[in-house]
């Protein structure tokens, strides 16, 4: 399978920083798979979600050093604040969702349809006519989603993207996130929250100090976890809690 | 009410451009116009106008609460310090040039103050955005445009929230001028790093979705125009150069 994105001993230094936010870091994407990406805060998983789909350089500045390929055509990129993503341009959903096709200046009616079928996707049809500032929080973001994919993106990269979900919205945007890899496309997904980033990984990277610490099967990733560990010492059964939280509900039943 | 404020009036009707030619061409026609009537007169056809669009009383109260501190500066500085001859009102003596010089400072500030404000609450930013987008205005052009109509009410909502915020975690905003002075370090701060926090997401997210395209965007919903309101335009333009060619006829004699 060809890879969509290729990092092969990348490194990555913001502008004015004097330390790397990434080194040493091989990578490949392909197309139809989950990537979950974790790591503790400042460990680089938001920075190689940037690098990976092109806009490090190129938008924030910085340094790259080593070889990267991005054989996909358009990369769409999702962050954990929906709000700061708006153009706050739009008066309608449906608007906001146009504005990636239209800003390439396809037909009126490409456009029209293209923001169809990603609300189709994203299941947000029926918020077309609101006005996005009036959606809740789990709303938006889904509509955000839907924005990044109807430019019909190869790769989609999401930054934490439930942070500021309740649980109910954060389960209902992981639970699209394998239909949309299963439609074509890369899907990479930067998350400290282990649990759901479970459920729905294909495969999974664990960065340390801007460095890949593990790579491979979501179980063998994931499950390496402190909390998972010490469930594990415990004697605690699988499956094994990936996080804090579900650590203390475990031991608490 | 510094904003957008949804209606049915003519305004609200009108192709933006029209509404932002009669902002224009109050603003153009204040510097042409010398005398304190005719600037009056002036303020008169901008309330006219905030009329048309259904936010006189807004527009009026907050263009009086803006020009009420420049009218006070202009009454000391003209009125009372202004050369003779002079009058006695009461206990006070004013200069006769002065307080015309004042009269038509004063009456100028608040006539482009409203006709502004009238623009801003009856110009919705989408259809602004529509109407440059359909003439090719490059989106550069028009984020700046629109974003610049919409920061004011942004920059209230955010306020509010971080007040609250910050009332629930014990700050008091009553008392003496010092304690409300004391305040606003608690309401600056956080609004102003906040948005600039902000800023690269927002950054990343239009690139993501083409803002940054050289294609020509595509008008989804362009507001209409109809000879009448170009008509108009062209109108309101001869009017603004009879006014200067006026003011320099005028001045020659």
């Amino acid at each position: 399978m060809t890879a969509l994105v290729a990092l092969e001993r990348v490194g990555f230094t913001y502008p004015g920083a004097a330390r790397a936010a990434l080194s040493d870091v091989s990578l490949e994407l392909a197309a139809g798979e989950v990537l979950v990406v974790t790591g503790e805060t400042g460990a680089g998983a938001s920075t190689l979600l940037l690098v990976a789909t092109g806009f490090a350089p190129r938008v924030v500045g910085g340094r790259l050093t080593g070889g990267r390929h991005i054989a996909a055509r358009r990369c769409g990129v999702v962050f954990a604040r929906p709000w700061t993503q708006l153009t706050g341009l739009c008066s309608t959903v449906q608007d906001e969702i146009a504005f990636g096709p239209a800003s390439y200046g396809l037909p009126r009616q490409a456009v029209l349809d293209a923001a169809a079928r990603a609300m189709r996707e994203l299941r947000v049809e029926h918020l077309a006519g609101r006005e996005p500032s009036q959606l809740s929080g789990g709303e938006l973001q889904r509509v955000v989603v839907a924005a990044a994919l109807a430019l019909d993106p190869e790769v989609l990269a999401l930054d934490d993207p439930a942070a500021e979900l309740d649980p109910e919205a954060a389960d209902a945007l992981y639970d699209v996130l394998p239909a949309i890899a299963a439609s074509g496309k890369a899907v990479v997904v930067a998350t400290p929250d282990l649990e759901r980033a479970a459920r729905v990984a294909t495969r999974a990277v664990k960065v340390e100090g801007g460095r890949i610490a593990t790579s491979g099967a979501p179980a063998a990733v994931l499950e390496g976890t402190e909390p998972s560990l010490l469930a594990r010492a415990a004697g605690c059964p699988p499956p094994w809690p990936l996080d804090v939280p579900a650590l203390v509900g475990r031991v608490r039943r | 009410m510094i904003g957008y404020v949804p209606g049915t009036s003519p305004l609200h009707r009108a192709h933006p451009y029209t509404t932002l030619a009669l902002a224009g061409a109050v603003l153009l026609g204040a510097f042409a116009l010398t005398r304190p009537l005719e600037v009056w007169l002036l303020v008169a056809a901008a309330a006219a106008f905030a009329a048309a669009g259904g936010v006189l009383r807004s527009s009026a109260r907050t263009a009086l609460l803006l020009s009420l501190p420049i009218w006070a500066l202009l009454f000391v500085l003209h009125g009372l310090l202004g050369a003779d001859p002079r009058t006695t009102v009461g206990p006070l003596s004013l200069s006769l040039p002065g307080m015309a010089r004042a009269l038509v400072l004063g009456g100028r500030i608040t006539a482009i103050v409203l006709g502004f404000l009238t623009a801003l609450a009856t110009t919705s930013p989408h259809r602004l955005v529509e109407a440059m987008t359909a003439r090719g205005v490059p989106f550069g052009r028009t984020f700046l445009l629109a974003s610049t109509l919409t920061v004011l009410p942004r920059m209230r909502e955010r306020a509010a929230q971080i007040l609250e915020a910050q009332q629930c975690r014990g700050l008091r905003l009553g008392g003496s001028v010092l304690a409300r002075l004391r305040a606003l370090g608690p309401l600056a701060l956080p609004l102003v790093l906040g948005a600039l926090a902000e800023v690269d997401e927002q950054v990343l997210a239009l690139d993501a979705r083409g803002a940054a395209s050289a294609a020509r965007r595509t008008a989804l919903d362009p507001p209409p125009d109809s000879r009448a309101q170009r008509l108009v335009r062209v109108a309101l333009l001869v009017l603004v150069v009879a006014a200067y060619g006026w003011k320099f006829w005028k001045m020659r004699g």
